[in-house]
């Protein structure tokens, strides 16, 4: 029913329930003025049909005197007489109460005395019959006459009376004809309210049964609510409780009591009973805090041990919230948590990473001393070497000048191998500075180192504008001679080495196994080389460090570069990526984060 | 050329070293007097002598016992009688913040030892060599800045 | 408060030259930048008790014919690379022209008293300006580039690099770092 306005379930309940009793009150009123109408009606009624009756019973009463008198005559019998004389007694009764019928009505009254008159005259006729019937007074003219009048005011007594019931009749008729008209309307008007009200009534019923359902589901679901609290409780291994700071009452929820120790519901919950769980160490301070709730009206994080009853030692994390409901109360509402298991594992952790930490370091300073120091011997040997001159050599046998010069052969690879491991441990242990740089100066920096090289094998190199980027920017550099350097030292006989290198921006999405997806974009840049290319079977593995695809008499090289260059590329959270045909080319992509 | 010898000093604790430097600067063509000290205390001591004359280049070895060539040349460069004395840090493989770090705390030249002698010839021509521009042409000698490998 | 103050230093040579020779009441006229003539014809003693004089301030006598020509050359050079519209001027044609020899020969006495040539000295001195650039800040190296006639900033880049050995950037980096510390 769409009409009907859209209030809420208990005003619009309220609305029904007043109108209903509005109508109700309406009809019963009306009930009731039908009643007394009938009532009245009926009075009426009885009035008329009363007046009717004592002019009746007037009648005859009279008739009855006249029978009476008649008989007297005819027999001169005494026993015919006392209804003659009752019959005058009845009549003044009949006239007294008709007297007390007609009093509303004047014209009624007049009649009235004008009958009364007449019976008068009749009893009066009465009287002078027997008069004159009488032996002793007998007159046969004055009988006959008295009797012919006594006959005629019979007959003005009778048509007075039938003018008075008419009258009565007449009036009744014209009352009972409004009334008739009064009553006509009231049931129509009645049924139509009626069903009115039985329509509201229907209506407050649906209202009621819909309401009724809906908190029959959401009785239902706090039971539900209140039931997953309880295991979600006991699962969590966290606990909650209330204190309704003006009752100073306070409710634990079953956990809160499994957590202490101790079954539930074992004791009254009070604050003194808390703190006997509290460990000696934190008593104070959690002592402090619970006072501090009934003056801040709220409790921050606060972190403390208990000693359950059988002397385990748990740690605890707790923290309240002051809540007011809608009456104005204060309820504060607390949370317990158990973070034994995590603070356990906490310090387990803690302490195995500072074990980490100091073995890396002892690792790294190994690394780099290590490194560092084997450089020392080693430019002395190449320099004593170096200081053998020419006339020194002269003087040797071929043997020894073939000795020296395989010792400066050897030295040299040794140089080679420590600066590419003294790099390699570099990039790991340099404190990672990460600045803004113009990854094209880096590049041009990278192809200046490598000037010689390019100059001397011809090599071209087309570089597509490269980002600007948060990086380290010696270990760009680096990365860049070491791609660009393999490039130039693995080309293809003959054929001048040719390098593109690309730039383009990538979401993290489109490489979800490669790339770090807590970034979103990334630069994907492309080294491509026209070299030998290698087998792409290889293509993994030719980044694992010493790992080399040539031996060393072929190409010289350590086998650290491409190491390196992940190892960078791991800093810098990205991520490389390496692909060839033999000969035809490679190609190295490096992804780094924006 | 210049009139006066140049005044070299070089602050090595290795006695190979010190013979190979000795030995390159005998064979250059500009004149120089070239005189040694052994470690960071000791250079600190000669510096701070005021008998001593002070060198127009001095070149510093990083690694070096007692005091190293870092905390020297901090020290070198507080001081305002030694401040303008053109250093040339001369070392082993440094990794590229350290060197532009030595750089930042005021050294004019970084020389990685090399390993072979005539390549040492050429480092120490050449710097020389602009030293002696630097000298000569007015040029600022707080922008002296120059890297040989 | 910090300044930074750049300074001429032919103003200041010339201004202390000026001054030294007037305490000592030599007479002079200054023809050029460190050339002087002076009135009175001054013996070995004089010249010697002159030259004592200027000495401890850095200020050299050069008698040497060849000498004086190599410093001009010099000046010569340094006038042309911090010359502003040095970019019209191609420096064997500069050079030539301002101090009347033939460019082979300059070249040859230059190389012969230095032991370096002419060619690295102008090198040197436009590095030299580039840092000085650099340090004012102001500029970008784009267009310091093209202020010192280089075709590119990578050619500038280069050629720090030669002389210097390190980048025109790093360079930067270093001077901020060293500003830095002096707070």
């Amino acid at each position: 029913m769409k009409w009907i306005p859209n209030f809420n379930s208990s005003n619009s309940l309220r609305v029904i329930f007043v109108i209903a009793v509005f109508i109700l009150l309406f009809l019963s009123s009306i009930a009731y003025k039908h009643n007394q109408d009938l009532n009245e009606s009926s009075k009426l009624a009885m009035h008329t049909y009363e007046i009717n009756l004592q002019l009746e019973r007037l009648m005859s009463a009279i008739k009855d005197a006249e029978t009476g008198q008649r008989g007297y005559i005819i027999t001169r019998n005494n026993r015919f007489l006392s209804p003659y004389l009752y019959s005058r007694d009845k009549v003044n009764a009949s006239f007294v109460t008709l007297k007390k019928l007609t009093v509303d009505n004047a014209v009624q009254q007049k009649n009235l005395e004008n009958l009364f008159k007449l019976i008068i005259q009749r009893f009066v006729s009465f009287e002078n019959c027997l008069k004159y019937s009488d032996p002793k007074t007998y007159d046969k003219r004055k009988l006959d006459n008295h009797m012919f009048g006594g006959r005629i005011l019979m007959e003005n007594i009778r048509f007075q009376v039938d003018k008075m019931n008419d009258i009565e009749r007449k009036y009744l008729k014209k009352r009972l004809e409004i009334y008739d008209q009064e009553i006509s309307l009231s049931p129509v008007f009645s049924i139509s309210l009626f069903l009115t009200a039985l329509v509201f009534i229907l209506l407050a019923y649906r209202q009621i049964s819909r309401d009724f359902q809906r908190l029959k589901v959401f009785n239902k679901r706090l039971l539900i609510s209140s039931g997953l609290m309880d295991e979600s409780e006991i699962i969590g291994k966290f606990s909650t409780w209330q204190w309704d700071l003006d009752a100073n009452k306070i409710d634990y929820s079953d956990n809160q009591f499994r957590l202490l120790g101790v079954p539930p519901n074992s004791f009254v919950p009070v604050k003194e009973t808390f703190l006997d769980f509290v460990h000696s160490d934190d008593k104070q301070e959690v002592s402090k805090s619970m006072d501090a709730i009934i003056e801040k009206k709220n409790l921050p994080f606060i972190y403390y041990k208990i000693v359950r009853p059988n002397n385990e030692i748990r740690y605890f994390k707790s923290t309240g919230k002051l809540l007011t409901d809608q009456q104005g109360s204060k309820i504060l509402l607390g949370i317990n948590f158990d973070i034994t298991d995590e603070h356990l594992l906490n310090i387990e952790l803690q302490e195995r990473n500072k074990e980490l930490e100091k073995s890396n370091k002892e690792l790294a300073s190994f690394n780099h001393v290590a490194s560092h120091d084997l450089q020392e011997p080693l430019r002395k040997i190449q320099t004593f070497i170096s200081r053998v001159s020419e006339a020194d050599k002269a003087v040797m046998s071929e043997s020894g000048r073939d000795y020296i010069s395989k010792i400066a052969v050897s030295a040299k690879r040794m140089r080679v191998l420590i600066d590419d491991l003294l790099l390699f441990s570099r990039t790991n242990t340099t404190k990672k500075e990460f600045i803004k740089s113009n990854l094209n100066e880096l590049l041009q920096n990278a192809e200046s180192e490598l000037t010689e090289v390019i100059h001397e094998k011809k090599a071209i190199i087309n570089a597509s504008k490269l980002p600007k980027l948060e990086v380290i920017p010696y270990q760009i550099e680096q990365l860049f001679i070491n791609l660009i350097g393999n490039s130039l030292k693995y080309n293809r006989a003959g054929v001048a080495p040719e390098i593109s290198i690309e730039s383009e921006k990538v979401v993290s999405t489109d490489y979800p196994d490669l790339l770090e997806q807590s970034v979103k974009k990334f630069y994907k840049i492309t080294f491509r080389d026209n070299g030998m290319g290698f087998d792409p079977q290889f293509k993994e593995t030719i980044f694992i460090l010493f790992q080399r695809l040539h031996s060393k008499t072929d190409y010289p090289g350590t086998g650290i570069g491409l190491a390196i260059c992940k190892k960078i590329v791991e800093n810098h959270k990205g991520h490389i990526l390496a692909d060839s045909t033999q000969n035809v080319g490679s190609t190295f992509t490096v992804f780094l984060p924006e | 050329m210049q009139k006066n010898a140049l005044n070299i000093l070089l602050a090595d604790d290795d006695e190979d070293d010190r013979l190979f430097f000795k030995d390159a600067f005998e064979e250059i063509k500009i004149q120089t007097k070239v005189q040694f000290v052994h470690d960071g205390m000791q250079l600190m001591d000669h510096l701070m002598d005021p008998e001593n004359k002070l060198p127009d280049i001095l070149f510093l070895d990083l690694n070096m016992p007692k005091k190293t060539g870092k905390e020297c040349l901090i020290e070198i460069k507080k001081t305002d009688r030694l401040k303008n004395i053109i250093i040339a840090i001369y070392s082993t493989s440094s990794s590229e913040e350290d060197i532009e770090d030595t750089f930042v705390q005021g050294a004019n030249i970084y020389i990685k030892k090399p390993s072979d002698f005539n390549t040492l010839k050429k480092i120490i021509n050449e710097v020389v060599t602009v030293n002696w521009h630097y000298h000569t042409s007015g040029l600022n000698r707080d922008n002296f800045l120059l890297r040989l490998k | 408060m910090k300044l930074f103050i750049k300074f001429d230093i032919n103003t200041i040579c010339s201004l202390y030259l000026k001054q030294n020779l007037e305490e000592q009441n030599i007479n002079f006229k200054t023809l050029g930048f460190g050339e002087i003539e002076i009135e009175d014809n001054l013996d070995v003693e004089a010249l010697e008790a002159l030259k004592e004089n200027l000495a401890p301030r850095g200020f050299e006598v050069v008698e040497n014919q060849k000498s004086v020509l190599v410093q001009k050359i010099k000046d010569a050079i340094i006038e042309l690379v911090f010359l502003e519209d040095s970019n019209n001027y191609k420096s064997s044609v500069f050079l030539a022209e301002k101090l009347n020899h033939s460019y082979g020969y300059l070249s040859n006495v230059f190389s012969e008293v230095t032991y370096s040539s002419i060619e690295n000295f102008i090198i040197l001195q436009k590095i030299e300006r580039a840092k000085q650039l650099i340090i004012i800040n102001e500029m970008s190296l784009t267009e310091i580039a093209f202020l010192l006639n280089y075709s590119s900033v990578a050619h500038l880049s280069t050629q720090f690099k030669n002389t210097t050995g390190i980048t025109p950037s790093a360079f930067q980096r270093i001077i901020k770092k060293r500003r830095e510390n002096l707070k």
